[in-house]
């Protein structure tokens, strides 16, 4: 071994344990290992089992699902759990689980990759399954857009890896073809779905491939679904992992997984559903039992903290976490708003766009199907934070009328608003880094 | 009286929310009292006419729409251009007006021929994506626009291209962007700037209301102008 990924190791493990001493964890140990030994990734001997996740949405949730799948099952894992995605990131937890010469302890590598970075990290050592859940409008003012994202990924793959896509995702789905040992995960025709594109925009509309107009079948939401190109005749390709049922009753919600395994689950939101077949694909993929897999997933209860309930003076009400900067979360979300029954108002709050960066750009707020509160039984819409103006105009453009909506500067002001005026249930509609400033000024409430 | 908006490739080019740019000015003009007909024509299409129509509107796509819709639009070039000199008003947005130029060069070495209506190219690549919040300043016009742009290249001959980007917030490796011919703007912009830029779409509605010999009438869009004041405070006093 070089002197230098010796070094790099020895600097990288100090300050690993010395960050920990002061309860931080973070990507700097990989960074000062990188600037030591830049290609110290190619210095590490890895096992034999490797799995990366990426895709848009939901590559933390499907790595801790498959982490717990493989740990239940008596492997020993190392992986990103602190979400650290990038390449500092990675050389940090793999490091972390290394001996001083290099060598990773546990049974199986489990890896987070961000889609813009795997194509360096992968340059220096193979997954050997890499599973890629999905590809939609998320963060373009970093990501550009999905195609983009694509050929980003594209260089990130390799003839020795085994891709695990998701067959329902056009995008996704296209890297498989002509890649003979290719798995597939998808979800067969639901009671959810619909025959019709839902929807802003159809990013499902044009062939991936040929770009000629494609049709299909179903959709599952947005672009997701069965379809086929009406010119070259690339198609949903037929999967080796399904779910076949999706379900809910008496509040208990259940899925069904090729047919027989049944794993209970605590909200069966569509792109939730998929995280989970993702993580059961890859685990049986990787060798443990289906039974297994399932099994070990109905005893886990994800983390997710995407609903908060509380109560604000007499008004009850509900936060959806959903994604700034991404049309399909909150489109998820306006579903849940709408599929309540109940006369119900919505507060929708565009303060930061993002906790890291400053940018104007809330193009993503006219990808939204917002048009949707249009025929609900809405009592009152609540426009609040900085990039209210910009809500303002989105939803009067909704064609939604204007008595039922109010605009405020400041959280506060409409927290006010609500507590004062408000006769009906509240739904909040916001990102991670909005969500304090309405759940600081909130009493929450445990869900049941 | 009846305003025909063509909006071009609505389901080709529509990446950044470039929708709101056609749904602001549809409800800016029937509140000047217009009817407003949307007509769309796409890359399946194999007509696309220029007569009689009053506004002309295409958005941003994906890099590879946008090469497609450049040897599409080709065939229609001399409806086109006979609408830019009669003086009809079009808004290209984002990457859009890349195939008003000469050329566009992809990452893999392809030349795509462009419509050759403006004297510059665009050269693409991969290894990065340009995005940032900018500033342009009309200085013909004395205007500041603000938005976001998010391209895959860059563009070249500076002296065709209309404004000067004074402030970038991010990675953007541009220092003029946009063109001019009579009413026809194309700019690097992405999303609804209709929104956050309203003297834009204010002139494209007086200009919409002289050629149908209307009064243009006087509106205050109150949300649109506090949207581009904070936009562009927030962005002059930000640190690059």
């Amino acid at each position: 071994m070089k002197i230098r990924a010796f070094t790099a190791i020895l600097v990288c493990k100090v300050i690993r344990g010395l960050a920990k001493l002061m309860g931080r964890g973070s990507s700097l140990p990989g960074k000062y290992a990188l600037k030591i030994c830049p290609d110290i990734l190619s210095e590490l001997k890895l096992p034999e089992l490797s799995i990366a996740v990426t895709g848009s949405n939901g590559k933390t949730s499907t790595v801790e699902m498959i982490a717990h799948i493989l740990k239940s099952n008596g492997l020993k894992v190392a992986y990103n759990k602190e979400g650290s995605n990038q390449i500092e990131g990675v050389v940090t937890f793999l490091i972390g689980d290394s001996t001083m010469g290099g060598k990773v302890k546990s049974d199986v590598v489990l890896l987070e990759a961000d889609e813009r970075y795997a194509r360096r990290v992968f340059g220096y050592f193979h997954p050997k399954y890499f599973v890629i859940n999905n590809l939609y409008r998320d963060q373009m003012t970093r990501n550009g857009h999905p195609e983009w994202i694509k050929s980003i990924i594209g260089d990130a793959i390799y003839d020795d890896m085994t891709l695990i896509l998701n067959a329902d995702d056009p995008l996704v789905a296209s890297f498989g073809k002509d890649r003979e040992g290719t798995i597939y995960f998808g979800a067969d025709n639901l009671p959810s779905d619909t025959t019709t594109h839902e929807g802003i925009y159809n990013d499902g509309k044009y062939c991936p491939i040929c770009k000629k107009p494609m049709e299909y079948e179903y959709y599952h939401y947005n672009h997701i679904g069965k379809f086929k190109c009406t010119s070259c005749g690339f198609e949903r390709h037929d999967t080796d992992h399904t779910l076949t049922n999706m379900g809910e009753s008496d509040g208990h919600a259940e899925i069904t997984v090729d047919g027989k395994y049944e794993i209970p689950v605590f909200f069966t939101g569509i792109y939730h559903c998929y995280n989970i077949l993702a993580a059961y694909t890859a685990s049986v993929v990787a060798g443990i039992a289906p039974w297994k897999a399932a099994e070990s997933l109905g005893g886990y209860i994800l983390k997710s903290g995407r609903i908060s309930d509380f109560t604000l003076g007499n008004v009850e009400g509900r936060l959806l976490l959903s994604k700034h900067e991404n049309s399909v979360s909150y489109d998820r979300s306006i579903d849940v708003v709408v599929n309540d029954k109940r006369k119900k108002s919505v507060m929708i709050i565009v303060d930061a766009i993002s906790r890291k960066y400053y940018t104007s750009d809330s193009s993503w707020l006219w990808d939204i199907n917002f048009e949707k509160f249009r025929d609900a039984d809405i009592d009152k819409i609540i426009l609040a934070g900085q990039y209210c103006d910009d809500l303002a105009v989105r939803f009067d453009l909704a064609g939604i009328d204007s008595n039922k909506v109010e605009v405020f500067e400041s959280v506060q002001g409409a927290a006010d608003y609500c507590k004062e005026k408000l006769g009906s249930f509240l739904y909040v509609i916001t990102c991670f880094s909005d969500k304090e400033k309405i759940l600081s000024v909130v009493t929450r409430r445990e869900i049941a | 009286m009846n305003v025909k908006i063509l909006y071009l490739y609505p389901d080709f080019m529509s990446l950044y929310g470039d929708n709101g740019n056609v749904r602001i000015l549809e409800r800016r003009l029937k509140d000047q009292g217009f009817d407003v007909e949307i007509i769309k024509r796409t890359i399946t299409d194999s007509a696309i006419t220029f007569d009689d129509v009053d506004f002309v509107y295409m958005g941003s796509g994906f890099e590879s729409n946008r090469n497609l819709v450049a040897k599409h639009l080709s065939q229609f070039k001399d409806g086109l251009v006979k609408a830019i000199d009669d003086g009809v008003p079009m808004l290209f947005t984002g990457n859009a007006y890349d195939v008003l130029g000469s050329s566009i060069m992809t990452p893999e070495r392809d030349e795509i021929r462009c419509l050759g209506i403006f004297d510059f190219t665009v050269i693409d690549q991969i290894e990065k994506r340009f995005t940032g919040d900018v500033v342009l300043a009309d200085t013909k016009k004395n205007d500041v626009y603000v938005g976001f742009v998010n391209r895959a290249g860059v563009l070249k001959g500076e002296g065709t291209l209309e404004f000067y980007v004074t402030k970038v917030i991010g990675s953007v490796p541009l220092t003029k962007d946009g063109v001019r011919k009579n009413n026809l703007l194309g700019v690097s912009l992405i999303g609804p700037l209709l929104l956050k830029n309203h003297k834009i779409a204010e002139s494209f509605v007086k200009t919409i209301c002289e050629r149908k010999g209307t009064e243009y009438k006087e509106i205050r869009y109150p949300h649109s102008e506090k949207s581009h004041d904070k936009t562009k405070k927030a962005l002059l006093n930000a640190e690059v």
